[in-house]
């Protein structure tokens, strides 16, 4: 197994990336990779996304900055944990995970996380599983400027439920 | 004496605090902070808020040496 756990400031080149794991071993039959971009709007907390689920007033909430802080040390070490958890799960040749910190501006990437396996289903559920984990587990802090305000993002229920899922299909 | 780091928006309610105390258990640092900065108190009595200690997530009556490294983490929000 071939992990890669990156935190950096600076940009990812995707097709880079999908190369080291498409040549990470012969036996690779399949590679999933997904990334995670700055939307234009940002909506704060759940109020603000009943009141707008679509974030259709998006002109009112565009951002100008998307802010990421983590805890130097304690976030790699916890990437470093679910990546081993999603290696004890599924059967992956290579995987890689980059989060960008610092100051990102709309469309930018924030994070690739991708799974090189023999076969396609075991990428794609790993995939999805180191999103909904880094999304609940990892010490990442996004916040945005808008009109020279800076606003924490709160954490939605939604991602816990996402990550819910793998608890309860443990005992299977 | 402990050192103190607090993330997220809980950073924002700590700017005055000392970034060091001396303090047996982070429930101890909580309810120290709490007397003096009331607006943080609440926050860190917020049950979503975990502490770690040196970098691993610990309950809150976790016993602290000098030197120990003290961080209060809100709900993260990364990905």
């Amino acid at each position: 197994m071939t992990d890669r756990i990156r935190i950096q400031q600076q940009d990812f080149d995707l097709a880079e990336e999908y190369q080291l794991l498409r040549q990470s071993d012969s036996a690779v039959g399949a590679v999933v990779t997904f990334s995670g971009l700055v939307r234009d709007f940002e909506l704060g907390s759940d109020e603000d996304r009943k009141a707008d689920p679509e974030g259709l007033s998006s002109t009112k909430n565009s951002i100008d900055l998307l802010s990421l802080q983590h805890y130097p040390g304690m976030t790699e070490s916890l990437l470093e944990t679910i990546v081993e958890q999603a290696n004890q799960r599924w059967n992956l040749i290579a995987t890689t995970v980059i989060h960008r910190v610092g100051d990102l501006a709309p469309m930018e990437q924030i994070v690739l996380v991708g799974v090189a396996s023999q076969h396609r289903a075991d990428a794609f559920e790993a995939a999805q599983f180191l999103m909904d984990y880094l999304k609940t587990q990892a010490t990442f802090w996004k916040s945005v400027r808008r009109n020279g305000e800076q606003q924490w993002i709160e954490s939605k229920d939604s991602d816990q439920q996402a990550a819910a899922r793998w608890d309860s299909s443990a005992d299977e | 004496m402990i050192n103190l780091l607090f993330f997220g928006r809980l950073g924002d309610f700590a700017k005055q605090v000392p970034s060091t105390m001396a303090a047996s258990t982070p429930a101890e640092i909580r309810e120290l902070l709490a007397a003096d900065f009331p607006d943080l108190g609440r926050e860190l009595n917020q049950p979503q808020v975990l502490v770690s200690v040196n970098k691993m997530i610990v309950g809150w009556d976790q016993p602290l040496f000098d030197g120990s490294e003290v961080a209060f983490l809100p709900p993260v929000t990364g990905g």
